[in-house]
């Protein structure tokens, strides 16, 4: 464990809030859900945001990793080591989330013993565990060298992390009641989100491992993974600009919600997104001198980081805003009068989400110093690539 | 088949919330939580008007789970918890909840409420029917028709206790029953038809 040893500070500073977020998730067992900021208004809160902004973590790694393998561009199989790591660590979150958010974890079980098929959360519960094992599989085959499995698993393991990301928008975006979310282009924004911010956290923990001389990453690879994330973040761009002409265009009920989104209570969080975590990371990454600076690809990296956190913020809220009959039973709380939900997280939720994330950090701190190949000996290791099979399709994206 | 539903006279209503009352009674409704809850249409408020003084008006819309015949909240539920019975009613199954909350956000109704804690009585002990299971912290919960008093034939008590008769119980497959003869004759609506759950629960004036 080298890298707790050399971080003691870090490691004790995340085992702390790792002890607190346990506490306070005890203390929720407890009280139940009530010590959330959560309400019948306003059913989903902080720990959904987190579950949906996880899995998109998670998806950077593994499609680095299994693109790697499968379009065989080389340069890419350097980080694909850490990368599904990182993409473990992160799978393994959202999953918390999930099971911190049920009011009824005891009875957990039951989805094993009577599943509904029709169910996205169950699709969801499905597919992130075969994305778990593929995960492991994945380091296990590394670790071991196996180079004809890594590329069988490869080939599952880019449909799964695409499917993952769809059924992870296919429970809201299935909803017919919910005007926000009931929409075909959720998934595909889902899967863009996804690969934009994992990418991201690829860069800032790759750039990370640098500084710890843990594992090193040559400036080029960098700078062009960077485009691929310049790509990526205008491929997100691309559709949520789609989605939003749709809603305004009829000027009917999508333009309200749309309203809600750009001047509602979720307006900060969007404009963030669009400008924050969109535009000037783009236009930053956008030129080919800009990605050679290691400083500014991380700028701009935790940037779209920050960006995607908002915009599962105001994806998810913005359609708890209004209700389709206002004033409905399901939005009463003690007082009797209610009319509308309200939310704000809770200083509960916000120890359990420091928590899970320290959790997360230790464990990839744990694996990272299990698993990955100290730069020296790395070299040593002969790159001999699968050239057997296929023209090589060399990606050269420091030509864009 | 039976198919249960209600069908409410919005011109009979005289908005004295008797309905919401006596579910959250018959049922040991949690404080914070109705069942049933009579709405005023237009205002941001409970029993408001509508329009300026002294030009006002007030239409009431009781409003509970609509027991739909094409459930959004059936669907979502990962665990069948929520399940359509051979009465044509929506019901949940507590034992199997295990509030993941999927249903609160498929019901474009709102119907759902939610047991964010150990569910607390102002009186302090369980009232209403002593039929009506118990629901624990944790578990979603709504409207049920009044399983238990329709599975012994007796009306919900909703439409028992309304003081003006503008709720009619009965069964919707049935075209000679009074609630079949109203929805056709009378030109009954359902709420947000456009979602294309089709209430079994129709409004008409």
């Amino acid at each position: 464990m080298e890298l707790f040893k050399r971080n003691k500070v870090v490691t004790a500073v995340l085992a702390v809030l790792a002890c607190i977020g346990v506490g306070a998730w005890i203390y929720q067992l407890m009280g139940g859900l009530a010590v959330t900021g959560m309400s019948n208004g306003v059913s989903w809160g902080a720990y959904i945001t987190m579950f949906m902004f996880f899995v998109g973590l998670s998806a950077g790694g593994l499609i680095v990793a299994s693109s790697a393998s499968i379009f065989h561009i080389t340069a890419f199989k350097r980080v694909a080591m850490p990368a599904v790591i990182l993409s473990t660590v992160c799978i393994c979150l959202a999953g918390m989330f999930v099971l911190i958010d049920l009011g009824g974890i005891q009875r957990v079980w039951r989805i094993v013993t009577g599943p509904n098929p029709a169910s996205p959360l169950v699709w969801d519960i499905c597919v992130i565990t075969c994305y778990l094992v593929i995960n492991v599989l994945y380091l296990y085959f590394m670790r071991k060298g196996a180079k004809r499995a890594v590329a069988m698993v490869s080939r599952f393991a880019l449909p799964c992390a695409i499917l993952v990301h769809s059924v992870t928008a296919w429970i809201f975006g299935l909803q017919i009641a919910k005007e926000g979310w009931f929409t075909a282009i959720m998934a595909p924004i889902f899967v863009a989100s996804a690969m934009d911010s994992g990418l991201a956290l690829l860069l800032i923990v790759l750039v990370a491992l640098n500084a710890s001389g843990r594992f090193k990453t040559p400036k080029e690879l960098i700078a062009s993974l960077a485009g691929l994330l310049a790509t990526c973040i205008a491929v997100d761009g691309y559709f949520i600009f789609c989605e939003v002409l749709t809603m305004a265009y009829p000027g009917a009920a999508g333009a309200e919600t749309l309203a809600l989104m750009t001047a509602g209570p979720t307006a900060p969080f969007f404009w963030f997104e669009v400008v924050g975590g969109l535009l000037i990371p783009f236009c930053v990454l956008v030129f080919a001198k800009n990605r050679a600076k290691t400083g500014l690809v991380v700028g701009a990296s935790v940037l779209v980081v920050a960006g995607v956190l908002c915009k599962r913020v105001w994806l998810l809220f913005t359609s708890f805003i209004g209700q389709n009959v206002a004033g409905a039973p399901g939005v009463m709380s003690a007082d009797g009068w209610t009319m509308a939900g309200a939310y704000a997280p809770t200083l509960v939720e916000i120890a359990i989400i420091v928590g899970v994330v320290s959790v997360g950090a230790l464990g990839f701190m744990a694996l990272a110093s299990k698993l990955l190949v100290p730069a020296a000996e790395e070299e040593a290791v002969p790159a001999v690539a699968s050239r057997a099979s296929a023209p090589e399709l060399e990606f050269d994206l420091q030509v864009a | 088949m039976t198919k249960l539903g209600i069908a409410i006279d919005l011109e009979r209503c005289v908005g004295c919330h008797t309905c919401a009352n006596a579910c959250k009674m018959q049922n040991n409704v949690p404080t914070g939580m109705l069942w049933n809850r009579v709405l005023t249409e237009g205002c941001e408020c409970i029993d408001g008007a509508v329009g300026t003084y002294p030009n006002l008006t007030r239409t009431f819309l009781p409003l509970a789970c609509q027991h739909c015949e094409n459930p959004a909240c059936l669907r979502a539920c990962p665990t069948g918890a929520t399940y359509k019975d051979d009465m044509g009613r929506v019901e949940i199954d507590y034992d199997k909840c295990i509030g993941c909350r999927m249903c609160m956000a498929a019901c474009p109704y709102n119907a759902r409420s939610f047991n964010w804690e150990e569910p607390v009585r102002d009186v302090d002990f369980n009232y209403g029917d002593a039929a009506v299971p118990a629901r624990a912290k944790g578990v979603a919960e709504k409207c049920t028709l009044c399983k238990e008093r329709t599975d012994r034939g007796e009306e919900p008590m909703c439409v028992k206790c309304c003081p003006t008769q503008a709720r009619i119980f009965g069964d919707l497959d049935d075209p000679n029953s009074e609630v079949s003869r109203v929805v056709v004759n009378r030109g009954a609506h359902v709420l947000l038809e456009e979602q294309g759950t089709r209430p079994q629960v129709y409004y008409f004036d």
